[in-house]
């Protein structure tokens, strides 16, 4: 009986990019020169991802660094860096109700992330993952068609999940556990029920380089 | 660092495993059970927790008020005592609580929501076997869809329960407005709450009495809501006992989502249109019509009204003193009383 508009999470996006795009005209950027070996460039990442209340699971993925700058601003006379990154990354998770079986469901989402990483290893970053499916598992299902009542084998249902995540994180440079991060993700989902259902999800964990030396 | 990859790896295999295992299990012992089954229909993943003992294999299905509601916003006192007599249904209708699926908004109809109980008491029979026998409980909107369900095919049921039930909201609007006159005139005579009451004649003052309007039909739902608070708190409603939902049981900003969503496709054919009031001379069987003395949400006008209407032969009112919208919470252990000697008459 009552209409309520949704979140609109987006203007928040754009305001946190636009504000992280302005240059003064001291600032200068510098592209960085990436390691050429695959494996150097890419992370791996476990975490918690759930509501805490309703719905908990496990998350994993992997980032690949496509492009890094550094940007370097002048602040108060004093000369600061900042690592701007762009990666590639996936992930797959995994979340469930204990108590009522009913929100179990299995997710994987693929996009774009940047992330700014200053002199002491803090991190910033925004995921957007247009491509994103999530799956969910019902307990015992049967479909009624008529007077026929058939058990469903695998039963749940798919849905065109996109996801925004935004976070704050911390680097380990040159570690096998390269950082931790801690994320709010908004993922709709499409043609749930009659509309488009808005799930919120946090997110934290770990990432790995198994590359580097130092444990 | 290989090792601690795959020990962690195979930790990870081995929780995800339980994860699954544990969100997919069942029990399905009759004198205990704790099953959460979904039904699949026309496009509709709806969940139905069958809890209590079903011994007998009688089930006393509930349907939620709303649209919107939560099947399991029922259990408490009342339920946990009827659970131990007999098996219950909580099941989230099509759009509310936890229930899934994909259609458009033009297939969502009232037709459709009673297909679905139909649907759902086929699942049932197909689990616990075709010799089993079915109660049907509605509550608030719940007195709706149970008369929609009924008119459709009764020869499935033993009994129907209206407790509190919307068969009308047709002409709840105006009938709103003159129970709260009329409350609201012997609550001030008698010094209860006075000012709140007060408040209640300048709320009518505002909202259009001769057409029925969806915003002022929210204003008075709502005022219906503050108006069983005040009455609690004048001591003439008891305070709802333990019981309704878990936390746990419900991801909110799901169920919240579901319950706006469901509310505004409905409600144009709810509010001021749907009436069964002259269909429910073919309810034929057996009806028992609990009642909240001071429901302010759907008013006892309604209680004698279903009663009046109602087909069956046998057919019982009674009005719990100490309620409004929802006996089963205030007066929890009469309520049950009720149902259970209403399906140990008619089972």
């Amino acid at each position: 009986m009552r209409h309520k508009s949704q979140v609109p999470v987006f203007l928040l996006f754009l305001c946190t990019t636009l504000n992280y795009g302005q240059n003064t005209s001291k600032d200068q950027t510098s592209e960085t020169r990436l390691p050429e070996h695959f494996w150097d460039r890419t992370e791996f990442k476990v975490g918690f991802v759930g509501t805490v209340f309703w719905s908990n699971g496990l998350s994993v993925g992997t980032e690949y660094l496509w492009k890094e700058s550094g940007k370097t601003k002048i602040r108060k006379g004093n000369e600061r860096t900042n690592t701007h990154q762009f990666l590639f990354n996936g992930n797959l998770g995994f979340v469930t109700n204990f108590s009522s079986k009913t929100d179990t469901g299995v997710y994987t989402n693929f996009g774009l992330t940047w992330r700014r990483t200053n002199k002491k290893g803090k991190q910033f970053g925004i995921e957007l993952n247009p491509l994103g499916y999530y799956r969910s598992f019902l307990p015992e299902t049967y479909e009624v068609d008529g007077d026929s009542v058939d058990r469903v084998f695998l039963p749940g249902r798919g849905f065109y999940s996109p996801s925004l995540s935004v976070g704050i994180g911390k680097q380990r440079k040159g570690k096998v556990r390269s950082g931790s991060y801690f994320n709010i993700n908004y993922s709709p989902r499409f043609n749930y029920n009659a509309g488009i259902l808005p799930t919120f999800f946090l997110q934290y964990g770990f990432r790995f380089n198994f590359k580097n030396k130092k444990q | 660092m290989k090792q601690f990859v795959t020990h962690n790896f195979k930790i990870m295999v081995l929780a995800m495993a339980t994860l699954f295992v544990n969100s997919c299990s069942n029990e399905h012992t009759l004198n205990n059970l704790d099953a959460t089954v979904f039904v699949r229909h026309k496009g509709a993943d709806m969940p139905a927790y069958i809890k209590g003992n079903a011994n007998e294999k009688i089930f006393l299905i509930t349907l939620h008020g709303g649209p919107g509601g939560a099947g399991l916003g029922f259990q408490g006192n009342a339920f946990d005592r009827i659970e131990d007599n007999y098996g219950v249904v909580y099941f989230d209708q099509r759009g509310s609580g936890m229930s899934q699926g994909s259609y458009s908004e033009d297939e969502v109809t009232i037709d459709l929501m009673a297909e679905d109980v139909l649907a759902l008491v086929k699942v049932i029979q197909r689990i616990y076997g075709n010799d089993s026998r079915f109660f049907l409980l509605g509550h608030s909107w719940g007195g709706a869809l149970g008369p929609a369900t009924l008119l459709k095919d009764q020869s499935a049921f033993l009994g129907w329960i209206n407790v509190d039930g919307s068969h009308n909201p047709r002409d709840l609007y105006f009938e709103y407005i003159k129970n709260f006159e009329r409350v609201a005139a012997v609550q001030i005579e008698l010094e209860n709450s006075v000012s709140f009451w007060e408040s209640v004649y300048e709320e009518l003052d505002k909202i259009d009495r001769n057409t029925v309007s969806l915003d002022d039909f929210a204003i008075l739902n709502s005022l219906a809501f503050n108006a069983e608070d005040s009455l609690k708190n004048d001591n003439l409603i008891n305070g709802p006992e333990n019981g309704g939902i878990r936390v746990s049981d419900y991801n909110l900003l799901t169920f919240v989502w579901n319950l706006l969503k469901i509310q505004s496709i409905l409600d144009e054919d709810i509010i001021g249109e749907l009436s069964y009031t002259e269909q429910l001379s073919a309810i034929r069987i057996p009806s028992l019509v609990l009642w909240g003395r001071y429901d302010m949400v759907v008013p006892e006008f309604y209680a004698q009204e279903a009663f009046d209407n109602l087909g069956s032969n046998e057919k019982k009112l009674v009005f719990f003193e100490r309620s409004g919208h929802s006996p089963m919470s205030t007066e929890p252990d009469r309520f049950a009383e009720e149902v259970i000697q209403f399906i140990n008459q008619n089972k």
